[in-house]
């Protein structure tokens, strides 16, 4: 069955080779997959929770369909309770030494085929340990790993006017702690791959300000600050340059800033407005312009003047983000001052004419590449609730993990 | 398909399976145990951008200050657009009037606003070309456009919450503000 599903992923993923293709994919063909809970020391909520927690990880992961009744068992009972499903992911969760502990087996039918524990020091960061077994789970069945199960998004909630909070996260926002709080604080930006430190744009000062903030010490340093409007939008690979949109002279354009040497350059020079850089594998910037009299895609290389269109289709595209030969981006699909909006976002290829849309309803922003390109976070709005959506492109789903209050300003992944 | 099945279950419990060990969640990827430890103690970290703001600023002048603050006129705009319209215009004159004679001491801060309608950067830049057209309005009725900053709030600064086509037009707006 393992061989089985590795070659039927394997067809899959061929044939989605170019991510503008969709695939449609039918469900029943999946394995299925029951959870049981055998916790000891955590009985009722929270292990009813990690039980919700996993299921939806292992739903994600998109290689099974997952049995949603809720079950419980002794660990070390030989059987499985529903023998009708092909298999059966047990967890344990307990207590050691004050560590929050998992243990869990994965049954094929009847047969132990997987098992490991997992420990973490601090209970709040559970929903990392339910990720971690998604993760070995997926590896196990022989898929490409899934890195960004595991890690951190990073966000800005809005608190109410003139006030927000940049909060760091898991994908599904199970695990939520807040970093900055107090004052207008938005467009969070992780500085690294690594994550251990992050850009924001400070509003509450005379001058919007870009800070650096040290996630393990808290150390936050000042970078720069224009007049008018600062936000990082966008570090290179190895966290040496930013595309910054700056305004000193009232004007939004793009500057690409080295943070070792401190210069910065300007990459666009327009009079309207140019904003949301990104770097593309190519040397390429891809940003957001008005040049056209509305807000469109285009690509330039920094220090030459020739400017390239990428998106010729809408007549609102007003957001954008890179990964390798794929662009993101944010189209209006209605322009009605009265009334409600729908916002879609789009996938292109540089190596293809295709456009596929990857949304269908409501205010879909602010996309966001996974760092793998394996998937597409971005905010959702949609009658008064704020979510995060995880688009997985090669697999054609689409997740929705809602915020409990306030709502989503800004993110990455 | 059976002989494949059964081996890889057994080669799985020996080499991964039944191992006593515990591994380590990966918050950081690729962290030991202890490493893992510290990062999640150091999430605890957090910066209160009001620390240390103290109540002392408030200064003699700020009376006065916020009193011709008062007298400054939002001006507002239509939708996804910053052109100046003819009322916004003579509000400009006004304030204009305010900021060379009764308020010509105080450096002044245009603050530009959008409706709900996106979050992005995009609105942002909007949020600031209605700032930038007030102030070249401003400059042109002769105000220096040394004293003059601007910022835009993009649609963080609502002054209207409803879900209405009065409100969001409340927002689509410049604030006049003076600084010391």
């Amino acid at each position: 069955m393992r061989f089985f599903i590795a070659l039927m992923m394997s067809v899959t993923l061929m044939f989605a080779a170019d991510a503008t293709i969709e695939v449609v994919k039918e469900a029943d063909s999946l394995p299925s997959i029951a959870v049981e809970d055998a916790s000891v020391d955590f009985t009722g909520t929270p292990a009813k929770r990690f039980y919700n927690l996993l299921s939806s990880d292992l739903n994600v992961l998109t290689l099974f369909n997952v049995d949603h009744h809720y079950a419980t068992t002794h660990f070390d009972n030989a059987s499985v309770l529903n023998r009708a499903m092909d298999y059966t992911l047990r967890f344990r969760l307990r207590d050691d030494d004050a560590a929050f502990v998992a243990d869990i087996r994965l049954f094929q039918e009847d047969k132990v085929v997987l098992q490991k524990s997992y420990r973490v020091a601090n209970t709040a960061m559970s929903p990392f340990v339910s990720h971690a077994i998604a993760y070995d789970i997926n590896e196990f069945f022989g898929q490409a790993p899934l890195d960004w199960l595991k890690r951190k998004i990073i966000f800005a909630r809005v608190k109410g006017r003139m006030e927000s909070e940049i909060v760091i996260a898991d994908y599904t926002l199970s695990y939520q702690h807040v970093m900055i709080k107090g004052g207008l604080n938005v467009f969070p930006k992780w500085a690294d791959e690594a994550h251990s430190a992050f850009y924001y744009t400070s509003l509450s000062g005379n001058k919007p300000t870009l800070f650096k903030i040290d996630v393990r010490t808290g150390a936050r340093t000042a970078m720069l600050s224009s007049d008018g409007m600062l936000v990082c939008s966008d570090v290179s690979r190895d966290g040496r340059d930013l595309l910054l949109t700056m305004a000193p002279q009232g004007q939004p354009d793009i500057y690409q800033y080295d943070t070792v040497t401190k210069t910065a350059k300007r990459v666009t020079t327009y009079g309207g407005i140019d904003v949301n850089g990104q770097f593309m594998n190519d040397g390429r910037v891809v940003f957001i312009s008005n040049r056209l009299g509305y807000p469109n895609v285009f690509a330039k290389r920094p220090g030459e003047a020739k400017i390239e269109q990428l998106v010729f289709y809408g007549k609102d595209n007003s957001a954008c983000s890179a990964h390798n030969e794929y662009v993101v981006y944010k189209a209006r699909e209605t322009s009605d001052a009265f009334g409600t909006n729908t916002f879609n976002l789009h996938l292109i290829s540089m190596k293809t004419d295709f456009i596929r849309r990857l949304t269908a309803t409501g205010v879909n922003e602010f996309p966001r590449f996974s760092n793998d390109g394996d998937a597409i976070i971005y905010i959702k709005n949609y009658k008064q609730q704020s979510a995060i959506g995880v688009i997985r492109l090669a697999q054609n789903k689409n997740f929705l993990f809602p915020l409990a209050s306030g709502k989503i300003q800004s993110l990455d992944w | 398909m059976k002989k494949v099945l059964v081996y890889s279950s057994v080669v799985l419990m020996l080499l991964a399976g039944c191992s006593s060990k515990t591994p380590a969640i990966d918050e950081t990827q690729g962290a030991d145990s202890s490493q893992m430890e510290s990062a999640a103690d150091a999430d605890t970290v957090v910066v209160d951008e009001n620390a240390g703001v103290s109540d002392s600023t408030i200064e003699l002048g700020e009376e006065t200050m916020s009193a011709l603050e008062r007298q400054m006129l939002s001006i507002y705009f239509a939708f996804d657009k910053f052109d100046i319209s003819m009322e916004a215009s003579t509000k400009l004159q006004t304030n204009a009037a305010l900021m060379q004679n009764k308020a010509a001491a105080f450096n002044i801060k245009i603050e530009g606003n959008c409706d709900e309608w996106g979050s992005d950067e995009y609105n942002f830049a909007l949020g600031l070309k209605r700032a930038k057209a007030a102030k070249d309005a401003l400059v042109a009725e002769g105000v220096n456009a040394e004293r003059i900053s601007m910022v835009s709030y993009g649609e963080s600064n609502p002054v209207c919450v409803e879900k209405t086509q009065e409100c969001w037009a409340k927002n689509r707006r410049d604030d006049f503000k003076l600084l010391p």
